[in-house]
């Protein structure tokens, strides 16, 4: 008998008040490595010194959003490889840092500051939630450093969470309803549900959404709220059953639409309403079997868009990135690596990197529709510093040329045609003067 | 009489809902009960168990294709069942393990057990990245427990019944083990007085090693059971460990009945909110949570141990 035995067992009190306390004070797994208190001893070097360029990869790597975390950062490395293999830019090579942003907001501010402050980053890239997105810009507007968000596609991002240092590259709700909604009413019915991730995301989309429905003589039934990293829709589903839309747009994302797409298929509710997804980023339908991607949805890029130097692109991510699990570019994936390879072309235009000369390259930057692999010329809108770009609509591909081939896309909408007009309004960017100088 | 029959699915998908909750509970109970430890591995190793039943339901076995080929032409049924059996026996061999390298904090600050189980935790989930990815990943299931059923103009899920049937199952196994078999009473009376069980001849190292493994298995099994619902993900745990915790505090630490209870209280809330008030449903676990126990700290049934039931 080993004497362990013999010591005093703790009271059953003091040992649930332990676990409570260490659940709750950890946030479980959740708990993010120590980063902090940090000294804010900021030593800016000299460009002159050749050092390299430090650039900070704020990419979810756990989490609801961590498959197309993933995606963006080979995006953002694929573009810095390039420009490193050219010799860098301005002189200096490109270092590129990443720490798991874990889709929670508090993380990304904390990795943002650490990023900032201790590694010296002179740029931040990535984002797909769009509350990390948020919390990001806040620290990078602190001080001055540009971030751009790479795939956070809440109309408040480039509207009232909009910040001179933040760039959003990604199409917006707004731009998605704008492409889908009308021509959903037409075709399906007036009656609609609309399924909201409870975040800034979903509720800015499913906003955007109801409006344009109610503004085409369509109507509302019933929102549905769908807390993030909900596992199990029974009640929802059940619930749909009972309400009869004939459409059921959704707002839902990551790891939560994958569950969501399984359980309609599992009740073949996919057969009896339509369904619309605002927004279907690659990483999340990848893999999963046919029968689960249904309904009509919105991307902006697609591996088979029959456009010039697309199949060159795919070629180059599958030489960089050969095995991955996800073997063909989407979205994701475009958006990380167009956003990297703008910032570093606006770096070199520019001769510095010093944060304001940089943005004003970035404000109003027109981007040819050749050059980004879409249909459509697209721009860096200088009042809100949304990318306009293309949007496409797409359904599952009943013919698909091979394997990955699973998208069907249906029509590509003009930039021009489904703006987001109300994020003008919704923006306020800080003056440059309130913008911090910064310059590493 | 129209808002009754409209209700009606909802109470049924709470009971179904509820009675998983107490199985993802059953294990977490059993440890707590009789070994006083709060094991935050539980999500963990309930995600574990998905991920050896995704394994022996449908390897990846990239180095020889010859096998994997032949052994992937078994029924999806055999290997389901294989999964079902045999994941929960290699993660409860697993648990065994980790109660070894817990025996140490026996006796001490309950920190250093739940520091333990926390680092364990975290080790085990990052294991399953490297291991299988971050990836969300499916395990294939029997036709005859998949698709769907109608039951008068609502389609539900097979699957469902199917699994809320496993979990009646695995609570009546369980209650028969700790009611009717001698070593059911041994866990009890360790349980209710370890001191004298030790006095009497029995092993307790042996006793708690054999818990600790069968509290784990149970996470297994219910991470198998849960495995088509809430997909296979390497952070998977944290939807389970919560609730576990809140179900055994809710229907009293140690009392079988009350994880049974509680489980199916939870279960109810968050069914019910998620029809009539989707944006609470989370949250209304943790509402129903302080209710009960501001008003009774102990729990449902927390003047009795489990295994005093």
């Amino acid at each position: 008998m080993s004497d362990h035995n013999d010591r005093s067992t703790p009271s059953r009190r003091a040992l649930l008040k332990g676990g409570g306390l260490a659940l709750a004070g950890a946030g479980l797994y959740g708990v993010a490595p120590f980063m902090g208190p940090w000294k804010h001893n900021r030593v800016w070097a000299q460009t002159a010194q050749k050092k390299p360029l430090v650039i900070g990869l704020t990419m979810d790597a756990s989490g609801q959003y961590a498959a197309s975390g993933g995606e963006e950062r080979l995006g953002a490395m694929m573009a810095i490889k390039e420009f490193n293999d050219k010799g860098g830019v301005l002189g200096r090579r490109i270092e590129a840092i990443h720490i798991d942003t874990e889709t929670t907001p508090a993380t990304g501010s904390r990795v943002a500051e650490r990023m900032i402050t201790r590694n010296e980053a002179s740029f931040l890239i990535g984002a797909v939630h769009s509350g990390v997105a948020n919390a990001i810009s806040q620290v990078a507007q602190k001080y001055g450093t540009i971030f751009l968000n790479t795939n956070s596609s809440s109309p408040t991002e480039a509207g009232k969470d909009c910040h001179r240092v933040k760039f959003v590259w990604d199409g917006n709700g707004t731009n998605f309803s704008n492409a889908t909604v009308k021509n959903a009413i037409a075709a399906s019915g007036r009656n609609w549900v609309l399924l909201t991730n409870d975040y800034v995301w979903g509720h800015t989309t499913s906003k955007a959404t109801r409006a344009i429905v109610e503004a085409n003589g369509g109507k509302i039934v019933d929102e549905l709220l769908v807390p993030q990293n909900t596992r199990d829709f029974s009640s929802y589903l059940l619930k749909l059953q009972q309400l009869k839309p004939n459409v059921v747009a959704t707002a839902v994302g990551g790891d939560d639409i994958k569950a969501l797409r399984q359980q309609v298929v599992q009740l073949k509710l996919n057969q009896s309403m339509a369904w619309i997804n605002n927004q279907q980023d690659w990483p999340d339908v990848y893999g999963l079997g046919p029968e689960t991607i249904f309904g009509v949805f919105g991307t902006t890029w697609y591996y088979r868009l029959d456009l010039p130097g697309v199949k060159e692109f795919v070629a180059a991510y599958q030489k960089q990135f050969p095995g991955m699990a996800i073997r063909v570019p989407g979205n994701v994936y475009h958006n990380g690596y167009m956003a990297t390879r703008e910032l570093l072309r606006c770096v070199e235009e520019a001769g510095t990197t010093q944060n304001i000369a940089v943005i004003k390259k970035l404000e109003g930057r027109q981007m040819k529709a050749v050059d980004r692999l879409q249909h459509h010329d697209a721009w860096m809108d200088p009042l809100t510093h949304q990318c306009q770009q293309t949007i496409y609509m797409a359904r599952y591909n009943d013919a698909p040329a091979e394997k990955d081939d699973i998208f069907k896309i249906l029509t590509q909408a003009d930039p021009k045609d489904v703006q987001d007009k109300d994020a003008g309004a919704a923006c306020k960017l800080e003056s440059y003067e309130a913008t911090p100088s910064y310059e590493v | 009489m129209d808002f009754l029959a409209q209700l009606l699915p909802h109470v049924v998908n709470g009971v179904s809902l509820g009675l998983l909750f107490a199985l993802i509970a059953l294990g977490f109970m059993l440890i707590v009960g009789v070994m006083e430890t709060i094991n935050l591995a539980h999500g963990s190793l309930f995600a574990l168990g998905m991920y050896v039943a995704l394994f022996i339901a449908a390897p990846q076995l990239g180095m020889f294709p010859e096998l994997q080929a032949s052994y992937m032409a078994l029924p999806v049924s055999l290997r389901y069942l294989l999964a079902l059996l045999l994941a929960p026996v290699f993660v409860g061999i697993f648990g065994m393990g980790l109660e070894l390298c817990m025996r140490r904090t026996y006796g001490r600050d309950p920190l250093y057990g739940l520091l333990l189980t926390f680092g364990a935790a975290l080790v085990i989930e990052e294991g399953i990245r490297l291991v299988w990815g971050s990836s969300e990943k499916q395990i294939p299931l029997p036709e005859a427990i998949s698709g769907a059923v109608l039951l008068g103009d609502l389609i539900y899920s097979r699957y469902r019944f199917f699994a809320s049937g496993f979990a009646v199952l695995m609570i009546f196994v369980l209650w028969l083990f700790l009611q009717k078999t001698p070593y059911g009473a041994i866990i009890k009376a360790g349980a209710h007085d370890s001191e004298m069980v030790r006095a009497l001849g029995i092993n307790l190292s042996r006793l708690r090693l054999f818990v600790f493994g069968l509290g784990v298995a149970l996470a297994a099994i219910a991470g198998v059971v849960l495995a088509p619902i809430w997909g296979v993900r390497p952070h998977v745990g944290v939807d389970a460990v919560v609730p576990a915790f809140l179900i055994i505090v809710l229907g009293g630490v140690g009392s079988l009945w009350g994880a049974v209870i509680a489980g199916l209280m939870v279960g109810m809330v968050v069914g019910l909110t998620g029809a009539y008030a989707s944006e609470w449903s989370l949250m209304s676990m943790y509402l129903l949570f302080i209710a009960v126990v501001t008003f009774r700290s102990r729990g449902l049934f927390g003047k009795k141990s489990v295994l005093d039931a």
